[in-house]
């Protein structure tokens, strides 16, 4: 069923107004040991575009938001094969530096995770990992980050308390800034409303539609009405397979595929 | 007597016999605790803490400041050695060695560890340090103490470690960090207050320990913070002087028991404490 | 502000050797300890060897221990240690599930946390207080009117009236094991009470929800749900109560001939043989008997360890049978 929507997964756009493709998927199989996770995906995201990804549970999204900065490295039984381009650099490669890829992907995670310390320094911790500011520079930078992820005015009188003292959207917003504070060129958001209410949803999907000037986001949700509001493009996964892809106006107005059509109506999912 | 009736009374007997326990329980703290709060401060003085262990039948005087000091001299060296080695193979054991053959073995082993004996531990301090160097020494003392605080350290840091959700490792990791900059900076940050209190728990554990220095450290009537040899300590002190039939020894071995179980009951209190104020 | 990453390239270099230098670190302190298990096993039977070759099998099962002759065997101490634990396994295993239950099911909600503290409190006194009061205060007090009361009333029963008989001496292995019992409680209690709070409300409210009594609830419902973690429990008190050595030495009468089957009778255990007469040990092979007797203690500990993990894994892997 998936053999010819590969090749029109590339093509569904219209071609004056196609942006360049940041990230590249060639070919990409993943297995959680002997289980064949991912199928065969290619796909492009486009730079400084939203793309979200969707289907429902266990179809493999999440997995293929990690392949995308290696977390699936911790595991030993985890791996995947295939192409993974990065501004035409293969990620798959073993060579690889994790620790720079990281540095030009960020993640955002399903629950908050604030880091046991401060505001300033669950911000201050990833920069310093990759560069060496001065405290002036740093100030700067923790401050950028908070105003990005619309967090410094809650913050700026408080930057020492600890990050775990904020409310679940705030933290949130904290892990945002921590991510976007190393400047990387993608950004990853696994289900990021997921644990939060709607007024804090709906704080985290504006600073999307901001934040997609200067980054390149991946967001899994499981929310259909979330991806239609805020992406660009939109892909349909199941059971490991890339179903359909393309702008998200046209995945949600008139599906090629039935089965996205039956999921995107609520006919199952 | 009908069914409902005989389980109503099933009930309250088994209930009454639980209040009982309860009871039996406290009963005998309290008979403890009585004993030795009333002959410990009986012997109080201001001279247990400026005068040496006094030699057999010396009359009235007599103190236990060398004992003290060796107490400390041992427990604090003993920690400065046990813990750092427990904490890095605790952090082995929860964050590298998880799936590694190397991991899951010492993970058993140091139960077995927690669970040996301590006399077990003085005997074999004894028979590779003791017996080669040919003297008691309170390095020998020191090594056996720092043997006991070992497992409880590395299985406190390892379970406070692995209550850490992986998803702060995660987030950790996608900002770049590599392994060890997110053990010391977040996990290990995470679950401070956890291995914190393993360190006070192991200290109080020490504190009260007799049995491994009756062949390491021994004992020593005098001054003495020479490491090479023996050296006074209150356990055993406590223990030679109980068994004695002088009056003023046996007084001076009940305020050394109250001393130490002051200390020890004071440690455990604070590290409940700390323990819950971090986790609220 | 671009938002690309400027990266610091020596700092990546940094990093890698740091991460070197630490992983190798725990892992050095893990093989430490792992290597000081087998050091410990390795001189034990290093130190025992003499011992071992001079009396063969036949030291498990020989009563005779006689320093002067030079001829040694464990069965004395090696009884006064399982009789000791067992005595005290058999008082502290029903006063501790009575504590767990009044802890989770009765006691009133303020009660609660101070009446646990204050049972754990009696695994912070350390052994040797419970050794000299024991001697002093407890054991006068015993042999005055607990073992003149035992031996009227279960000393007349057919059988078992043989262990309560003879002389009230106050001190010996029933006595040890009394106090053992006492030591172990908090362990087994706070457990059990641990485990128990861990049952689903949910559970019990439906065992509620039918009409069952309090009892009824934790007899049926509680105690078969948290069974591992109580046998844990059991045998966490059982590890201690085999290698408790100061309260022992105090309370057992330190002696190594078998005179008969009452408990009233002192006797000797593994840990406190070795306590008393380690240090004074004058001949080589009486030094080497002692070491075996450690031994003997460390493989019956390692034993009772590794019998509680397997019955775990049994009892769990019953558990998944079941769901």
């Amino acid at each position: 069923m998936n053999t010819d929507t590969k090749p029109s997964a590339r093509t569904t756009d219209k071609a004056a107004a196609r942006p360049d493709a940041q990230v590249v998927f060639r070919n990409l199989d993943f297995y959680y040991g002997r289980h064949h996770a991912l199928k065969s995906i290619n796909l492009d995201v486009y730079r400084r575009h939203v793309t979200a990804f969707i289907g429902p549970s266990g179809c493999g999204k999440s997995t293929l938001l990690r392949t995308m900065n290696r977390m699936y490295d911790l595991y030993p039984e985890q791996r995947a094969t295939g192409e993974l381009l990065l501004e035409g650099k293969n990620i798959l490669d073993r060579d690889v530096d994790i620790s720079l890829l990281r540095a030009e992907v960020g993640m955002v995670f399903q629950k908050p995770t604030p880091f046991p310390m401060s505001i300033y320094e669950n911000i201050a911790f990833g920069v310093r990992l990759h560069e060496r500011l001065s405290k002036t520079d740093m100030d700067e930078r923790v401050t950028w980050a908070l105003q990005k992820a619309a967090l410094w005015e809650e913050t700026k009188d408080k930057l020492s308390q600890s990050g775990m003292r904020l409310s679940g959207g705030q933290q949130q917003r904290l892990c945002i800034a921590r991510a976007i504070a190393v400047r990387p060129k993608v950004l990853l958001l696994d289900e990021p409303t997921s644990a939060l209410d709607p007024i804090s949803t709906m704080h985290i999907e504006e600073l999307v539609s901001e934040l997609k000037a200067e980054f390149t986001i991946a967001i899994v949700t499981h929310n259909m009405q979330q991806a239609a509001r805020i992406s660009d493009y939109t892909a349909y996964m199941y059971i490991g397979e890339m179903v359909e892809f393309g702008l998200t106006d046209q995945i949600f107005v008139e599906p090629r595929e039935k089965q996205t059509k039956d999921y995107i109506t609520g006919r199952f999912g | 007597m009908d069914l409902r009736e005989k389980r109503r009374i099933i009930n309250k007997i088994a209930l009454g016999l639980s209040l009982l326990a309860m009871l039996f329980g406290l009963f005998w703290l309290a008979w403890v605790l009585f004993t030795t709060l009333r002959l410990g401060v009986a012997g109080l003085s201001l001279s247990l803490f400026t005068q040496m262990t006094p030699p057999p039948g010396a009359g009235e005087s007599g103190g236990l400041l060398n004992a003290i000091a060796g107490s400390l001299v041992m427990i604090v060296l003993a920690v400065a050695l046990g813990t750092p080695l427990g904490v890095l193979a605790g952090i082995y054991l929860a964050e590298y060695g998880k799936h590694t053959w190397l991991g899951r073995v010492t993970h058993f082993v140091n139960g077995v560890l927690l669970s040996a004996p301590s006399i077990i531990v003085g005997l074999f301090v004894y028979a590779v340090y003791v017996a080669r160097t040919g003297n008691f020494s309170a390095t020998a003392g020191v090594f056996s103490l720092a043997l006991i605080v070992l497992p409880v350290v590395v299985a406190t840091s390892e379970n406070m470690l692995r209550l850490v959700p992986d998803a702060l490792r995660e987030a950790a990791f996608a900002l770049g960090a590599p392994r060890h900059v997110m053990i010391l900076k977040v996990t290990l940050r995470a679950s401070l207050s956890g291995v914190m209190t393993g360190i006070l728990l192991a200290i109080a554990r020490i504190a009260g320990e007799t049995a491994p220095l009756l062949f390491t450290a021994l004992s020593n009537q005098f001054w003495s913070l020479d490491l090479n040899k023996p050296m006074a300590n209150l356990p055993v002190t406590i223990f030679k002087f109980a068994m004695s039939p002088f009056k003023n020894w046996q007084e001076i071995a009940w305020a050394g028991v109250f001393l130490i179980t002051l200390g020890i009951l004071a440690l455990n209190i604070v590290a409940r404490v700390f323990f819950r104020d971090q986790h609220k | 502000m671009t938002a690309t990453a400027k990266v610091d390239k020596s700092a990546a270099q940094g990093r890698n050797l740091g991460e070197f230098f630490f992983s190798n670190a725990t892992r050095i302190a893990a093989l430490l300890t792992l290597g000081l298990l087998l050091a410990i096993i390795i001189s034990l039977v290093h130190g025992s060897w003499p011992s071992i070759k001079q009396f063969g099998w036949g030291f498990l099962w020989s009563g005779e221990w006689n320093p002067p002759q030079d001829r040694f065997g464990a069965l004395i101490p090696i009884y006064g240690t399982i009789a000791t634990s067992l005595i005290a396994l058999l008082i502290a295993v029903p006063v501790s599930f009575g504590i767990a239950l009044f802890l989770t099911e009765l006691s009133p909600p303020w009660l609660r946390v101070p009446l646990g503290t204050a049972i754990e409190l009696l695994a912070a006194i350390p052994s040797i207080v419970y050794g000299m009061w024991g001697l002093l205060y407890y054991a006068p007090i015993f042999s005055e009117y607990v073992q003149p009361a035992l031996a009227a009333t279960l000393g007349k029963l057919p059988v078992i009236g043989v262990l309560f008989s003879g002389a009230s001496l106050g001190i010996g292995i029933l006595s040890a094991g009394i106090i053992l019992a006492i030591m172990i409680i908090p362990f087994i209690a706070s457990v059990m009470r641990d485990v128990f709070a861990l049952t689903p409300a949910m559970l019990k409210e439906s065992a509620y929800g039918v009409g069952s009594t309090t009892w009824e609830v934790v007899w049926h419902v509680v105690l078969p749900y948290t069974k591992v973690g109580v046998v844990g429990g059991i045998m966490l008190g059982l590890g201690r109560a085999l290698g408790e050595t100061m309260a022992v030495t105090f309370l057992i009468g330190n002696m190594n001939f078998f005179n008969g089957f009452s408990l009233f009778l002192p006797g000797n255990s593994i840990a406190s043989a070795l306590a008393n007469e380690f240090a004074e040990a004058e001949s080589p092979l009486y030094t080497s008997a002692l070491l075996e007797l450690g031994l003997i203690l460390f493989v019956i500990t390692f034993i009772v360890l590794g019998l509680s993990k397997l019955l775990l894994l049994r009892l769990s892997r019953q558990e998944a049978v079941r769901m």
